[in-house]
This record gives C-alpha cells, structure tokens and sequence, in this order.
C-alpha cells in the first residue's frame, strides 16, 4: 500500500493539496498543513493530482 | 488595540515615482515588518510576508476593484467577478480542481521543445545586428507565442493575442474607467475568441491543453462552456503581461550581474535557477494584495475587517532577515520567493511560465554576451505589475 511523504522541509503551506485531495490533506485553523500518511485506494487519482498540483512539489508517494 | 513599540513608516505607494528598490523601502522594512500606506498595510519582511500571504484570515484583495474604479457593470465587470483570481471558499476550489490537471508540471514538459526551438527563431532574428529592443523582439513575441502554442492556435495570430491581452490590462491601471470602453470590446473579442476554441476541441478533443480543459472532469463535474471560457480568458489576460516583464527584468538583472549571466553561458541547467533567482530578486509582480475577512490581531498590529493588506515580494525577497546574502546568485540555496503569490490563490500557470523562461534565459546567454543598456529604455512604474516598456539592448553575438 503507498503512503504519502510530505517534505516539511520544503513544505511551504499554500495549501493546494488540500484544494485537490480534500479528504487526504486539510490546512488547520493556524493554516498549516495536517495530512493522513494512509488513504483509501479510491482516493488515488485525487492524490497524484494533489502530489502534482503542490508549488514546491513537497509531496512523494513511498510503497 | 495595542500600540506600536516601534515608530511605523509610511509609504506612499500609488505615487509614480515610488521605488521598490529604494533606500526608503529598505529603511522602512528595517524599521518595522509593516508600513502603513495610502492604500492600506504593506507588508515588507519575509517571515511575514510568507504567514500572512497564506493567512486564512485574509482573502485576495482585488474582487473590488472595479467598483473601486466606479466599474459596475459591463463585459470585464462581469467576467471579473466571475474569474479565478477572485473567487472564494468552495466557487474557487472547484474550479481550480478542474483547471489544474491541465496545468500539470508533467504535461507541461512535452511543450520544452516547442519552447526552445521558438527563443532560437526569435534570436536568430535580430543576433547578426549585434542590438535588439528585447521586449519587441524577444520578451513579447515569446510570452504570446508561448501562449498561442499552450492554446493551440497558428503561432502567426501573435500579435492579435498581444494587443487585446495589453487592452484587456488597461483594466489594472489607474486610467481604467476612461478605458472601459476598450477593454470591454477586447474581452468581447476575446469572448468570440475562445468559444470558438472551445466549440472546435468539443468537436474534435485532441491530446491538446485546451482539449484537457474541455474534458476535465470530477465526480461527473465539469467545467461549464462560460467557466471554460472565461478561464480561457485569464489565462490570456494572466499569462502574457507578466512573462513579458519578468523576462525585461530578468534581463536587466542579469545586465547588472554580467558574472552571473556568464555563470548562465556556460551551465544551462541553471535556467529553472535563473528563474527563481530573477523572481527573488526583481519580480514584474511587486506586491499581493489581500484583504482582512475579519478583525484579527497579528503580532504587534490589529488588523481591522476589511483593511487592504499588500504583501511586498521584492522586499520580503531581498530581506536580509531571511537571506544574509540577498545578491543574485544561481549556486545559492534560497528559501522560497513569493513572485508567484502563495496560500489558495497562488498562480496557476506557474509550471508553465517556469518552464518557458528557463528555456528562454539560458539559451539567450548562450549566444549574446555582454548584453547592456544603449538608451531609450522606459519603464512601468514599480507599483502593482512593473517592466520595461521598451529595452533596447547592444550585445555581442557568441561565436
């Protein structure tokens, strides 16, 4: 099963992930990143488009 | 509310001749995070810059503009109400969720070779002259061109592209209202322009950008023909405008860096470096605007409902806070800029305008050295969107 890796180092918090994969990624009341590593399978294709969408390209699918 | 422990220094921004790259603005910045202005709050450091441009108390400043104008009504009123660029909460999510597999950073990279082979034609042209006027002969003809192959449209229908998308800008200048009439018929014309698009890929969907913009669907959502249209419409009015300037300063910066533009000669894997570099420190975007969605505090300064809050990216890019060593330097690791926006606004055709010009710079540096000033140049004015209007440039044609 993949899981998700987001680089907090070069994280910058903008937030576009959680426009693409709502149920996966979400930004808190402080607007920072809070993020589930496991997701359903049926949440893939939302998930590359999240991984894809990201300015600094911060975030890395792992097997 | 608290008070300020430290005097605030005032700028007054919509006066012409302000400078962003000014010991005024580096004073200022030195003084204090924040500047009060005549528009409101101007934020110049870069920790600050960063949090607040993603804050979700403030949400992008520019829905009002033309009210602000005394537009209320007519084709660019209504097209600009109904756009990305101000759109909130769920309106703009679910349209960017449809506009941005397009835009994807994978697809983008079939379009380089498209990218480069049109920077050569376009040197070639004027190379044996040993001089150029580099925004009419390269920075324009590139960043149109660069859009006319994104849309799939003859590369020849250039200069059509151009002049409505520079009439259409009219829109963000001081002089909009006495424009009105003109930029209303532009985007008319750009209207026609893109449903003819639209009504052509619907009929005959390709591997195209356009086509993926057609077919985009989510959960059985798709992007209407007006929500196609008018996102056809900014990305013209989005994409020309600004390539065009931030390549006149990228080329100015690397003029007042002639090492760094040697360093570009000879290492072409540092165009995406040239870029980020160019953006940090000299970007055509030279404040965000944001505005309070409620009545918050943040560190030292109460931010009142509805207070327009600019966020400098020049400032914060070159503040010596972030980056002790703020000179142009494509070797060193810098932290992010914020040329591009940032938080759920942040500009979605970055890939694209990235790609483009980290072609277009180091291929030019490979073949014009000792590129500088011989006269003539006129500038925007720094405020908003700034560049040079004209830039004639003498060079040395590499051999």
């Amino acid at each position: 099963m993949k899981t998700i890796d987001v680089d907090r180092t070069l994280c910058d918090n903008h937030g576009q992930c959680a426009i693409a994969a709502p149920d996966v990624f979400r930004m808190n009341a402080d607007g920072e990143l809070e993020y589930e590593a496991t997701f359903d399978d049926a949440l893939l294709d939302v998930v590359e488009e999240a991984i894809d969408v990201c300015p600094v390209q911060a975030i890395f699918l792992k097997d | 509310m608290s008070t300020p422990t430290v005097q605030v220094p005032y700028l007054n921004i919509s006066d012409p001749s302000f400078a962003m790259q000014s010991e005024e603005l580096r004073a200022a910045r030195e003084q204090s995070w924040y500047a009060r202005t005549n528009y409101g709050i101007a934020v110049l450091r870069y920790d600050e810059v960063s949090k607040l441009l993603k804050s979700p108390k403030l949400s992008q400043g520019s829905a009002k503009w033309p009210a602000h104008n005394g537009v209320h009504g007519g084709l660019f009123y209504d097209w600009w109400t109904k756009n990305l660029l101000v759109l909130e909460g769920e309106d703009h999510h679910r349209i960017r969720r449809l506009l941005n597999p397009a835009f994807s950073p994978r697809l983008i990279k079939d379009l380089v070779p498209r990218f480069q082979a049109l920077a050569n034609e376009l040197i070639d042209a004027f190379i044996d002259k040993g001089e150029c006027e580099f925004i009419r002969d390269f920075a324009e003809p590139y960043a149109t061109r660069v859009l006319t192959i994104l849309l799939g449209i003859p590369e020849s229908e250039w200069p059509t592209i151009a002049r409505l998308a520079s009439t259409v800008g009219l829109a963000l200048g001081v002089t909009f209202k006495q424009d009105l009439d003109k930029v209303d018929a532009a985007v008319a014309e750009l209207y026609e322009y893109a449903e003819g698009l639209i009504k052509d890929r619907q009929a005959n969907p390709g591997e195209d950008f356009v086509s993926r913009l057609v077919l985009a669907n989510r959960d059985g959502d798709r992007l209407s023909d007006e929500e196609l249209r008018n996102a056809l419409v900014l990305l013209i009015f989005g994409g020309m405008d600004t390539t065009r300037n931030q390549l006149g300063l990228a080329m100015q910066s690397f003029m007042h860096n002639p090492e760094q533009w040697e360093l570009l000669a000879e290492r072409p894997d540092l165009g995406g470096k040239a870029v980020e570099e160019v953006m940090r420190i000299n970007p055509t975007v030279t404040w965000v605007t944001r505005e309070a969605v409620e009545d918050f505090t943040y560190q030292d300064l109460f931010v009142e409902k509805g207070t327009t809050v600019h966020l400098f990216t020049q400032s914060s890019g070159t503040d010596p806070k972030a980056f002790p060593n703020p000179e142009m330097d494509l070797l060193g690791e810098h932290a992010p800029h914020y040329g591009f926006g940032g938080g759920v606004h942040h500009c979605l055709g970055h890939f694209v305008a990235r790609a483009d010009m980290s072609e277009a710079l180091p291929l030019l540096a490979s073949r014009i050295a000792n590129p500088h000033l011989t006269g003539g140049d006129e500038w925007l004015p720094d405020s908003g969107n700034t560049g040079p209007i004209r830039l004639p440039i003498g060079f040395t044609k590499r051999s």
